[in-house]
């Protein structure tokens, strides 16, 4: 049977919204054979109050209908695919595409704080990236390592923490130094940490943590019989965070494949393929695919542990 | 004049009124989106038989030797029904495609191989393949069985491996640990702990869940992924749109730069259109 759940906000009149919650039913769960609705005296409908916040202390605004702020994700993981195309399409050079992905990113960043989402991972260059030509992989660098100081003071303020993984032995010392820096400025930030992976690849990944695994092995710290999935999670570059398995995979431009990202970490992880380039994707883009990944939510109840 | 006793009956009215309406509608809502569903529904289902019947004329011919290794997810729920899961392979093996892996997370499907072995003449196990680039070769159907243990398992396993070799060496005088833990020196340690088989060009997930619920993750960089729904609502047709799909987004790399390419290449093609019957299980009439 189909169930949805069409949430029309309201609250009776002798009872007091809860607060952070704005959108809310009467009843878990509607269909045509549910019961009706239980009876109130009246019913208003009630706008989101700006001035309610959530637990991490930041304003709680109102969420898309459809959307349900129990069911949200947690870790959102983005490959954001298609800037180049965006540009060819328009007839403009790739950097201008990149800089619109850029904007694309600032969006999704800000949406993520505001619905409660905790990680947002984001797949900004691979290794396999590293074989473009120079003048457009010294772009990028450059595009983040601009995007990074212009942005410092905003993230610090709105309370976002970033981390950035992925091999750094490749990049400018410029472009390492602002990392370090970014990183240590934000580290106490909760609202909603960013995980950027540059120079990532999920192989990589599982290889880097094996050789730290070996040298903890050659400290005497760990034995041989100790190796299991456990200790190589642990390793993983995603350990940076709480919850390093994305609960929802979005990618950008219609491709289905996941393209060395996040190999491990996207076991059990909702796969959301959007048709839309990375710079045309916006807030009602994410919409569909949070609404899609709590659809399913609700029908198909919990994961694998 | 007293109009408390009429006032208040007239919005006791207005309330009952405007519970029924607002009732109404609520319900008039969900049965709107209802229809969107079940007619959406009714759509897919039309669509996936005139596929299978081989009226729709861009589905007639599939490229299928693009698919050199085609990867078959089963949510463990769903991997008891071998019915369907012969079904499916029969389905595959008349299109053409040999070589196919199937996983469900629990092992369920591991151990009813030998009854979906039985149905298919000829069928050997991966694992009895000498070597990964032998298998194009194989003229008979391949068939490999995976669960979860071949995975985040496999690769604790193959740390392992890694591991002893880096304590050899250590031991030897020499520092390799740079070449030892490297991509390929890790492909080749799954080889030995034998989850080394090959990247599938295709993964079709058959579950309630779009996730591939734990396939081995090392071989899945650039395999393309498509969601199917549930087991129980097998079809033909579903099926060939999503082979279609994938033959059809032709992908070539020029120095990672991405340029899609609808040119006919000399590929190995299936005609669908000379035979109107679903192929089904041997022995059914």
């Amino acid at each position: 049977m189909l169930s949805l759940r069409f949430a029309i906000p309201f609250t009776p009149t002798k009872t007091k919204p809860k607060p952070g919650l704005v959108v809310q039913s009467g009843w878990n769960q509607t269909d045509l054979l549910s019961s009706l609705p239980r009876r109130c005296e009246s019913y208003k409908l009630q706008a989101a109050t700006a001035d309610l916040t959530d637990g991490r202390g930041a304003s709680v605004v109102e969420l898309p209908e459809g959307l349900s702020r129990e069911l949200m994700p947690k870790h959102v993981a983005v490959i954001m695919d298609g800037n180049g195309r965006w540009a060819r399409q328009k007839g403009l050079p790739a950097s201008a595409g990149h800089e619109a992905g850029v904007k694309s990113l600032r969006e999704m960043v800000e949406l993520c704080g505001e619905w409660g989402i905790q990680v947002l991972t984001v797949f900004a260059f691979s290794t396999e990236n590293w074989i473009r030509p120079k003048v457009e992989v010294d772009f990028l660098l450059s595009l983040f390592e601009r995007a990074l100081k212009t942005e410092m003071d905003s993230f610090r303020k709105s309370g976002i923490r970033i981390s950035v993984i992925g091999d750094s032995s490749k990049l400018p010392a410029s472009l390492l130094g602002l990392i370090n820096e970014v990183e240590e400025t934000t580290k106490n930030n909760t609202r909603l940490q960013l995980i950027v992976a540059v120079s990532y690849s999920g192989k990589y990944d599982v290889v880097q943590a094996c050789r730290s695994i070996a040298e903890r092995a050659k400290e005497g710290q760990i034995q041989l019989e100790d190796i299991n999935e456990s200790l190589i999670e642990q390793e993983l570059e995603t350990n940076c965070t709480d919850y390093p398995y994305p609960d929802l995979l979005i990618r950008t431009s219609g491709e289905l494949r996941v393209s060395n990202f996040l190999l491990w970490q996207l076991a059990y992880t909702e796969l959301f393929f959007a048709q839309e380039l990375w710079p045309d994707f916006g807030k009602e883009e994410f919409v569909e695919a949070l609404s899609s990944y709590q659809q399913r939510q609700r029908r198909y109840g919990g994961r694998h542990s | 004049m007293d109009f408390a006793r009429p006032k208040r009956m007239l919005y006791f009215w207005i309330d009952k009124i405007g519970n029924v309406l607002f009732r109404l509608s609520w319900h008039l809502v969900h049965a709107i989106i209802y229809l969107c569903y079940f007619t959406m529904a009714m759509l897919h289902g039309l669509e996936s038989h005139l596929i299978s019947r081989g009226l729709l004329r861009k589905y007639k011919y599939l490229h299928i030797s693009k698919i050199n290794y085609l990867a078959i997810v089963i949510e463990s729920e769903e991997a008891c029904r071998t019915s369907n899961v012969i079904q499916l392979l029969l389905w595959v093996a008349t299109l053409g495609i040999n070589h196919i892996c199937l996983y469900d997370n629990e092992g369920i499907l591991k151990k009813s191989k030998d009854v979906i072995l039985d149905k298919f003449d000829g069928a050997i196990l991966f694992q009895d393949t000498h070597e990964n680039n032998m298998l194009l070769d194989q003229p008979c159907m391949t068939l490999e069985f995976v669960s979860f243990s071949d995975g985040k398992e496999a690769v604790a396993r193959a740390a392992n491996v890694l591991l002893m070799k880096y304590i050899k060496s250590r031991a030897a005088g020499s520092n390799q640990g740079e070449q030892i833990f490297s991509e390929s020196e890790m492909s080749e340690a799954l080889k030995t702990v034998g989850s080394g088989g090959p990247e599938p060009d295709l993964l079709l997930i058959y579950g309630p869940a779009r996730c591939h619920l734990g396939f081995p993750a090392w071989r899945i960089r650039y395999t393309e992924i498509q969601h199917m729904g549930p087991l129980k609502s097998l079809k033909y047709g579903s099926l060939i749109k999503a082979l279609y799909r994938y033959t059809t987004n032709l992908q070539i790399w020029y120095g990672n730069k991405q340029v899609k390419c609808s040119a006919v290449l000399p590929w190995k093609t299936v005609n669908l259109g000379k035979s109107n019957r679903t192929p089904s299980i041997h022995g059914d009439s």
